[in-house]
């Protein structure tokens, strides 16, 4: 069969062939003949594919059914061996009555724009592997603060955030934050770094650095923003080791003023007693020496404690000691802000195992704490905190309950939380953090049940019993990831 | 010779009562001493000192709330007063600030320098 135009054909950059109704090829342009050989009395499928059989989906033959034109992808084998990639159209050829005689066969070369497609994809791929894998957390956000994309580490801490709003997902808010770095890279255009405590699906919270960086449009117009979070947690728990080394000795440098006080005294009364041959003043004084470089001695212990190297120091306490201790330290500074200072206590409580030093602390932090949580409020009239103390057959349980600012659900989150302090510049972060990490240390837990407004209550259980949970320095270290019981407000 | 002078010393704790008294005696003052707030408005309505030494930390009565009830009082509030203590100035301060009242005519931080508190302790007495 004679191609029409066969000549104009023969120029053509691409595949012509024309087939009958058996497929056989009965006509082919200079390029398809050079490419796939002689084709008299073969047919298509065995030129272009090398195939014994017709293909499944042939558009030649759909052609010969319906006079329809059909195109499609196909890979095609030269008679060198070549791959090439082609985008085949089929055209029917009628005769006089209008009968479709044959159909013509078009191919155009697109191996180089498939190469290039494979390499973009190839190169989309290791951007998103890259993006999936790096060992951060990954979110991108829309202007309205909209999660559209999640890396893997992002979605195995935080869940399926897509579509939530970052505030939802990080911090369980119902609003944005305030300040907000993601809104002002969208309004400046530049990179904002600042620290966060989040809190993970599992409950647990994290010290994280956040950056947020600005992906631009064609016009340099910033249409999302990339935040990357990256885990400081344990930065912040060896800080934490530091740091609450100096506030214990801040907090207890009034108790050293009052040692070197003493020691004066003593040495006074000791040389004032030699000089004045007075023999009474002399043991008054030694004694008073004595007595004051017994404090310092527990003092250091104490510093020790914080410092990692001390176990708790076991002992069988009463508990009811215990507590009256600390209502009688707390009271002094509750009634001088005008606070109700109350207690309910249990008298046959009975004793427990613990470390008396830790246990002050533990408690004395949490009832200042509440001490604080009344003075800010400027809602109520009157304030008043009460410490209870019960227990069961297996645990002493010591509550203080106030009616001061409470809490919402994120301060509730992350009240535990080394560094985080709702106070501004008034609280250091430490207070709450080393009150919990007491509990942990004795096998305990603090219960934190709180409403905004409404007031605060801590349950600190405390085993009667050491266990073998306790001491584990692991925990007191902080290695351990926190999870305290946090109570719906809906509960208080 | 004329009559030696009275202080009322108030601390909680009982080494430095017995420092404070032995070192004013040693220098011509009579002490008495209290051991919280509440005691030392007892002891005032015994025998008016010419001045008070206060501790700000203590139990049953702090220093602050004696201070108040000494300022508002007008048969006393002329007694001068020296705050003897261990804890920062600015939470002492903090708190007079809060609750109005006129500053203490002296200020020590413990531990005392012997010298200074015997030469702050003469000039207010003199006044």
């Amino acid at each position: 069969m004679e191609l029409p135009f066969e000549e104009m054909f023969d120029t053509l950059p691409c595949y012509i062939s024309v087939q009958d109704k058996d497929l056989k090829v009965i006509a082919g342009n200079k390029l398809f003949r050079e490419d796939f050989g002689d084709y008299s009395g073969r047919h298509c499928f065995q030129m272009y594919k090398n195939r014994p059989e017709k293909c499944v989906l042939c558009p030649v033959e759909k052609t010969f059914q319906d006079g329809k034109r059909y195109h499609s992808e196909e890979q095609l084998r030269c008679i060198d061996g070549r791959q090439v990639s082609v985008i085949v159209n089929t055209t029917p050829i009628f005769d006089d009555n209008g009968e479709i005689t044959a159909v013509m066969e078009m191919h155009t070369d697109i191996t180089e724009i498939k190469d290039l497609q494979k390499r973009f994809e190839d190169s989309q791929n290791r951007y998103r592997e890259l993006f999936e894998e790096v060992p951060c957390f990954l979110s991108i956000q829309d202007e309205d603060l909209t999660i559209v994309d999640a890396n893997r580490l992002h979605r195995e801490a935080f869940g399926n955030g897509l579509g939530l709003k970052c505030y939802e997902v990080y911090k369980h808010r119902s609003e944005a934050c305030i300040p907000c770095t993601v809104l002002k890279t969208f309004n400046d255009g530049i990179v904002h770094t600042h620290e966060e405590v989040v809190t993970k699906n599992d409950g647990t919270t994290m010290n994280v650095l956040v950056h947020s960086t600005p992906l631009r449009d064609d016009r340099g117009k910033v249409t999302n923003v990339i935040e990357m979070s990256i885990d400081i947690t344990a930065i912040r728990e060896l800080q934490g080791q530091l740091t609450s080394i100096g506030l214990l000795i801040s907090t207890i440098s009034h108790g050293i003023k009052g040692v070197l006080n003493g020691l004066d005294g003593g040495i006074y009364l000791v040389s004032q007693g030699l000089k004045k041959d007075n023999q009474a003043r002399v043991e008054k004084g030694w004694e008073i020496v004595l007595r004051n470089v017994g404090r310092v001695r527990s003092m250091v212990l104490d510093i020790l404690y914080y410092a990692k190297d001390r176990e708790p120091n076991w002992d069988i306490l009463s508990a009811q000691t215990v507590f009256e201790d600390v209502f009688s330290l707390v009271k002094d500074k509750a009634y001088d802000l005008g606070i109700a200072f109350e207690n309910e206590i249990d008298e046959n409580v009975g004793e427990f195992e613990a470390d008396e030093a830790a246990m002050r602390s533990l408690l004395v932090n949490l009832s200042e704490n509440s001490v604080d949580a009344c003075r800010v409020d400027t809602k109520k009239e009157h304030h008043k905190i009460i410490l209870r103390l019960s227990g069961s057959d297996s645990h002493i349980l010591f509550e203080i309950e106030d009616n001061g600012i409470g809490m919402d659900r994120e301060t509730s989150e992350k009240a535990f939380s080394l560094f985080f302090s709702s106070k501004g510049s008034e609280g250091t972060g430490l207070g709450l953090f080393i009150a919990y990490k007491i509990a942990k240390s004795h096998a305990g837990n603090i219960e934190l049940k709180s409403e905004i407004n409404k007031g605060t209550r801590f349950i600190v259980s405390i085993p009667r019993k050491k266990t073998a949970e306790a001491v584990d320095e692991s925990v007191w270290l902080g290695q351990e990831r926190r999870k305290p019981h946090v109570e719906g407000e809906e509960d208080v | 010779m004329s009559e030696k002078k009275t202080i009322l010393i108030i601390d909680d704790e009982p080494d430095t009562t017995t420092y404070y008294s032995a070192l004013l005696e040693d220098n011509g003052y009579d002490t008495i001493i209290a051991e919280n707030g509440e005691e030392g408005l007892e002891k005032l309505k015994e025998k008016t000192p010419d001045l008070i030494t206060l501790d700000i930390s203590m139990p049953e009565m702090s220093g602050l709330k004696f201070y108040r009830s000494l300022k508002e009082n007008d048969a006393f509030k002329n007694i001068p007063v020296v705050i003897i203590t261990g804890i920062s100035k600015d939470f002492e301060k903090f708190i007079t600030t809060r609750k109005k009242v006129l500053p203490p005519e002296g200020y020590i931080s413990k531990p005392i320098e012997r010298d200074k508190v015997l030469k702050l302790i003469g000039e207010l007495i003199q006044q």
